[in-house]
């Protein structure tokens, strides 16, 4: 009966649907990115609704059925973060350089425009004059009126004209009005119309010109702007910006996402204000993560000790020490960071002290370790629990026979046999912590840091919340940098992992 | 299998297309607004006051659901998804425009005689404009009259006020900050005290050069906020409990936003607001007297709407009957002079305003953002932990204050 379900018109009709649903959502995205010039993004889409439809109208791919999604998720959410971030990490991709050059280009010639001394601005209607587009400009300070098209400038006399009460002109012969509503997106709106040269009017909004030069020249040959002004010319300086030939600190903006190839890495080492937080980052984040292991699987394992043995109670006491790790983190980091406040924190109430949890770089790693032995140590109970049921109790027989006190027992038979067990999971915890970017987020802030000593780094940061203050901790955002040490923290947590998984093997062996 | 496959392929194209049609298509006669969750409904409330603000166009107001929520996307905005003119901060734009998300616009002098000329300079970046200043953000100084019962004149006036009182009414605090955080809310206490964020010369811009004097503000530091090496209780290094402690009748003197003024007001205190007193009855605090903008964006030339946006910005945003229906119901000070003074304008937005006018300093993003670490936003409340929490010595710690705000002014020397 259920196997009917899977087969026949039924199922079929199921699958055609689901598919057509998918494949429409895909579609409409696919659409939507190739809109947003998206093309990658549009292109994997289009590659996903092929792969889908064909496995699944195929009779023949039935292995790939079960893996295409899993596929088609791991390749969306994870391995192109990963290649995105290490695209970028060779990138010049900061504040000031987020754009493409050809769009940094567009913005440098539009805002190459400079109005005169005065800010000269005129009443304008905008239209056309004989064909042409044209503006009749009145000019009220000097009392004249006149029409400029993109090549003259013809002055026109006020008795020829319709002006209303403010002395604005709103008509004139052979000159015919656009509808305003027709104005923005019309040709006249990006045209300059002849002033006194070097100085042009242009349409500042619907009824506004205003009098302005171009101060900035693009000569799409060379690749170069030339400052009409001082003559001086800006180039491509190889780092996402056209910087002045002359001086080179005088760079326009806006810049552009520029390859820089190993720039970023080469900071890393060679930046003092890089590399000095970077290298105390590290330490912390290596000792933070060794002391989380060292510290959640002692009191785990302890605890498991303790209650492997029948008492009284033990299946009450059982539960309540899984509960912390059935409450979500996120609370658990908020309510700890109140019960660290200095002024009206319960814990320096009850110490009757007023220690400054987290202003003192000690005590802030102290709280971070203790709150995260609080998050992790029922884990490291289940998981000590059961491997402590695993091991053999002929062994622990044997050893007893043969002399051993119960301290021997543990330290010769029972620890050596559950670090064999639980090596992987150590490594793996080992490989969680250090990016266990939401305790230090929301516990400590990765402070405290004494920025009037310059520090950049807070005493609890570690390399993951260290990158996102990089990243987007200011308003001075520095992507590429963060995504080349988002690199290097992938590499030491791949590896350990894979050392976690060779460890494995190990177990597999023991099994 | 064929024809299944094409019945498959059909259902899917037909879905696919009928979610195409209701896809928005951007009309070039619209133009689109991002505004966060209080200003864009209230936005289309006073917009809604008159048939059309630019004739011949449509405003779409997109209200997002909070501050962070509106700046991340126009951080992320594209010339297709981004607006034409988005109401923010005027700390974003120094950003905004390095980035080439903004667009400058250039005003008559009729139009920015509407406006203190100052509240430009929130606005600009490298010397041009981005946005039209629409309301003004700043703090001032509420005082308690069930405890105070005149202004204080002097900084030491509040000091006195509270030692003498602190046991006998049970003071938690003599003044702290209630709105705007130690550093952007404090700066008035900085000044009050002598530090200055920046100072002006005489002909109203920036003076590049000029930072305070780190022995005159730690000497005031140590004289009024210090007993010996620690803090005397005075003013707190953090801003937590001050509104809840303040509106309890346990700190007499509190530093308060205008976006929040109500509060105090529904709780039975009138709004006698001043600027934060100084070391000397001449010398008061200058609280940052920033402006919110609406912004011109990039996205606006893309789509064919530039000048219309502009039109809006003049004739909406940046005009009395304009701010006058949009600040009835957001109830912020008005940035435009005619606005500030309508009759519609409130006891609290006009407290507001009358505190700014008489001690308020721009808010020039580009000075105070500085590099990550060392901004203005950091230093400063890194300097009130240091003296008022960890008691290192006030002038050797605002020496060190200075360096850093000093760098930042050399640094946005050629942005300013």
């Amino acid at each position: 009966m259920l196997i009917q379900l899977f087969r026949g018109k039924v199922a079929l009709a199921f699958k055609v649907i689901v598919l057509a649903l998918v494949t429409g959502v895909l579609i409409t995205l696919a659409q939507s990115a190739f809109a947003q010039e998206q093309y990658i993004i549009s292109l994997f889409l289009v590659a996903t609704i092929a792969l889908l439809n064909y496995t699944y109208f195929s009779k023949k791919r039935v292995p790939l059925k079960f893996f295409v999604p899993g596929i088609i998720l791991l390749a969306a959410f994870v391995l192109t973060p990963v290649l995105y971030t290490l695209v970028m990490s060779t990138y010049t991709y900061k504040t000031g350089n987020y754009i493409s050059k050809e769009q940094a280009t567009q913005r440098i010639s539009a805002l190459a425009l400079e109005p005169d001394e005065n800010g000269t601005a005129f009443d304008i209607v905008v239209g056309d004059y004989r064909n042409e587009p044209a503006l009749l400009v009145s000019d009220l300070n000097a009392g004249s009126y006149f029409i400029a098209t993109t090549k003259e400038r013809i002055e026109i006399d006020a008795s020829v004209l319709t002006i209303d009460e403010y002395g604005v002109a709103t008509a004139a012969s052979d000159f015919e009005a656009l509808d305003s509503g027709a104005i923005s997106g019309s040709d006249a709106a990006k045209l300059r119309f002849k002033y006194s040269d070097p100085y042009f009017i242009a349409v500042e909004s619907l009824n506004v010109g205003v009098v302005f030069r171009q101060s900035l020249e693009y000569l799409a040959e060379s690749d170069q702007f030339k400052s009409l002004i001082t003559g001086d010319l800006y180039s491509d300086n190889g780092d996402g910006n056209y910087a002045n030939l002359n001086d080179p600190s005088d760079k326009l903006e806006p810049g552009w996402r520029d390859p820089t190839w190993f720039s970023n890495y080469l900071r890393l080492f060679q930046d003092d204000r890089v590399r000095d937080p970077l290298v105390s980052v590290f330490i912390w984040t290596v000792v933070f993560a060794s002391l989380t292991v060292l510290t959640q699987f002692a009191f785990g394992l302890f605890l498991a000790l303790a209650l492997n043995k029948p008492i009284r109670g033990r299946r009450l006491y059982r539960s309540i020490l899984v509960l912390p790790y059935a409450m979500p983190s996120i609370m658990s980091i908020l309510i700890w960071g109140g019960m660290f406040n200095t002024e009206f924190g319960a814990i320096n109430e009850i110490l009757g002290r007023q220690i400054a949890w987290f202003q003192d770089p000690n005590f802030a790693r102290a709280a971070v370790i203790l709150v995260n032995l609080w998050l992790g140590f029922p884990y490291f109970y289940l998981v000590s629990s059961g491997s402590l049921q695993a091991i053999p109790t002929e062994l622990l027989e044997a050893a007893a026979i043969d002399g051993a006190n119960p301290r021997q027992v543990f330290r010769k038979v029972t620890l050596p046999l559950l670090l064999q067990i639980l090596s992987p999971l150590l490594i793996a915890s080992f490989a969680f912590n250090f990016n266990n970017f939401n305790l230090i987020y929301l516990l400590t802030g990765g402070g405290p840091k004494n920025q009037l000593d310059g520090e950049i780094a807070g005493a609890t940061d570690i390399l993951i919340s260290y990158t996102y203050q990089i990243a987007f901790g200011s308003n001075v955002q520095d992507l590429g940098l963060a995504s080349a040490i988002s690199v290097i923290i992938f590499v030491i947590v791949a590896s350990i992992s894979l050392y976690g998984v060779r460890k494995s093997k190990v177990l597999e062996s023991f099994s | 299998m064929k024809n299944k496959l094409f019945k498959g392929f059909v259902v899917a194209a037909a879905v696919a297309l009928s979610a195409g049609v209701v896809t928005p298509v951007h009309a070039n006669t619209e133009i689109v607004v991002w505004a966060d969750e209080t200003r864009g409904p209230n936005i289309r409330t006073a917009l809604a006051t008159k048939s059309s603000w630019v004739s011949g166009y449509t405003v779409t107001v997109k209200a997002f659901a909070n501050f962070d929520a509106l700046k991340e996307a126009i951080d992320k905005a594209t010339a297709t998804t981004g607006p034409d003119i988005v109401v923010g901060a005027n700390d974003w734009v120094p950003t905004l425009a390095k980035n080439g998300k903004l667009a400058p616009l250039t005003l008559t002098a009729s139009q920015r005689a509407r406006f203190s000329s100052s509240q430009f300079y929130d606005l600009s970046y490298k010397k041009k404009l981005y946005g039209i200043p629409v309301d003004v953000n700043n703090v001032a100084m509420i005082y308690n009259t069930k405890l105070v019962t005149t202004a204080p004149k002097t900084f030491g006036d509040m000091v006195d006020y509270y030692k003498a009182n602190k046991t006998s009414k049970s003071l938690k605090a003599g003044l702290c900050v209630a709105g705007g955080g130690m550093s952007w809310g404090a700066h008035s206490v900085f000044s009050a005290l002598g530090a200055d964020a920046y100072y002006f010369n005489a002909d109203g811009r920036i003076n590049k050069s000029k930072t305070f004097d780190p022995n005159v503000f730690g000497s005031n530091v140590k004289k009024f906020l210090l007993d010996g090496k620690k803090s005397n209780g005075f003013f707190p290094a953090s801003d937590a409990g001050c509104k809840d402690n303040f509106l309890a009748g346990t700190v007499p003197f509190a530093i308060i936003g205008n976006w929040e003024w109500t509060d105090y007001k529904d709780k039975g205190f009138t709004m006698n607001l001043m600027p934060v007193p100084g070391a000397t009855a001449s010398s008061p605090g200058k609280a940052f007297g920033s402006v919110s903008g609406a912004l011109l964006t990039s996205f606006a030339s893309t789509r064919g709407v530039e000048a219309a946006a502009k039109s809006l910005l003049v004739d909406f945003f940046g005009s009395t009957s304009g701010q006058v229906a949009y600040q009835k119901v957001e109830k912020r000070p008005p940035a435009e002079k005619g606005a500030a003074t309508d009759a519609s304008v409130t006891d609290g937005q006009k407290g507001f305003g009358a505190s700014a006018a008489e001690a308020s300093i721009p808010q020039v993003g580009a000075i105070l953002n500085g590099p990550s670490g060392k901004s203005y936003w950091d230093s400063a409340p890194a300097y009130w932990t240091a003296v008022l929490t960890d008691g290192k010595d006030p002038v050797a710690e605002a020496k060190k204050l200075r360096a850093i705000w000093s760098a930042n002014l050399k640094g946005a020397a050629s942005d300013i």
